[in-house]
């Protein structure tokens, strides 16, 4: 049992289309063959020969080589795709769904969906009208590029299309994996704290652009969209805005130009 | 909690240079971890000591060697000591942005038998 989080188990995530059986995948398949790498051969009195291996080699490259699988993959079709993250609530989901309804009718658009568990984002999205398929981490915390990887064999991406991913809820770990997309969006709503970026810094840095959701509630909350906007562009000074909300409708045309 | 899946890269990528060297036993592993890489080295030193567990590495010493955090900052063009991401430049005050070292995140080497 893990002592930082609480889970047990090595990686097992499900992915699967809404309505169709769930299938495991085993998180951790050997896909590359990797060099020998350089030797030196201690020899020592006792016999044993201990050896010291020259390793050299970036923790994340697996992900990041998947990365750059994923993003050949979308070159091919010409597709768009942009992984979307944010604290749980933000309202990632309610985005995507107007999205759909805005852009569907004028661009295809595909949804890959990251939860702990349950299918009600992919539900939701398939209502709203776009392709979803859900990927389950069970216990991760975070979708990985080996992740998006499967979900894509899945789900037949067309040709000039866009492809959406919603990342697990949390504005911690997905800023190191890299999923292949084109763009990344972070997501804050106004009922989070204008101070957001400055205690997730790494998300913010590893961003293109920062939506700002839920603006219908601002006469409501004490948000300064100023001090917010400072704070972002003191982490990632390359950082775009866009204020909206989903709910009313309000920006979502800047939105759909920003991604169109 | 990140930390935890980058523990098992970690063991993977031991386990795939152990078989592929004729390896029986690890007896330590050299990691290093850069000060603003997005990840904490004490957090992850436990979730390699738990996820090493049944594994390859499961008695080999973990060795974490950190590298500092270091930044260009525009203004002065100066080179920065940074800790964390918001560090700023002690002579202009402002946030450097050119980032040189500290966001290193690698196995070096293993002692191995």
């Amino acid at each position: 049992m893990c002592e930082t989080c609480g889970c047990g188990q090595p990686g097992e995530y499900t992915i699967h289309i809404p309505g169709d059986e769930k299938i495991n995948e085993q998180s951790h398949d050997h896909i590359y063959e990797h060099p020998h790498p350089h030797l030196h051969t201690h020899g020592h009195s006792d016999k044993r020969e201990m050896k010291v291996i020259e390793v050299n080699r970036d923790i994340l490259s697996e992900n990041n080589l998947m990365a750059e699988r994923n993003r050949g993959f979308f070159e091919g079709l010409n597709a768009s795709c942009y992984n979307l993250v944010s604290s749980p609530g933000s309202g990632k989901t309610s985005i995507l769904e107007k999205t759909i309804t805005g852009l569907g009718k004028i661009k295809k658009i595909f949804v890959i969906e990251g939860d702990q568990q349950s299918s009600m984002d992919a539900e939701r999205i398939k209502k709203a009208g776009a392709p979803a398929i859900q990927i389950n981490t069970g216990t991760a915390c975070h979708l990985d590029a080996r992740m998006v990887n499967q979900a894509l064999k899945k789900l037949e991406i067309a040709r000039d299309s866009l492809v959406l991913i919603e990342n697990v809820g949390n504005l911690v770990c997905p800023a190191l994996f890299d999923l292949g997309e084109n763009k990344r969006v972070v997501v804050i709503s106004v009922t989070e704290g204008d101070d957001k970026p400055l205690k997730y810094p790494y998300m913010f840095a590893s961003a293109h652009l920062c939506l700002i959701n839920k603006i219908d509630l601002l006469p409501y909350v004490d948000f300064n969209m100023n001090k917010a906007i400072d704070f972002a562009i003191k982490v990632n000074h390359h950082l775009e805005f866009i204020e909206i909300s989903a709910k009313t409708g309000e920006g979502m045309q800047k939105w759909f130009s920003w991604i169109g | 909690m990140h930390e935890l899946s980058l523990a098992m890269e970690v063991v993977d990528l031991a386990s795939r240079e152990a078989s592929g060297n004729n390896i029986n036993n690890i007896l330590s592993i050299r990691i290093e971890i850069g000060d603003i890489c997005g990840v904490d080295a004490d957090v992850f030193r436990s979730a390699l000591e738990i996820a090493s567990h049944h594994s390859i590495l499961e008695h080999a010493e973990i060795e974490i060697i950190r590298t500092p955090g270091k930044a260009i900052c525009r203004e002065c063009t100066g080179e920065v000591l940074v800790t964390e991401l918001l560090s700023v430049c002690p002579r202009c005050g402002i946030i450097p942005e050119i980032i040189t070292g500290g966001k290193e995140f690698r196995v070096l080497s293993m002692l191995a038998e």
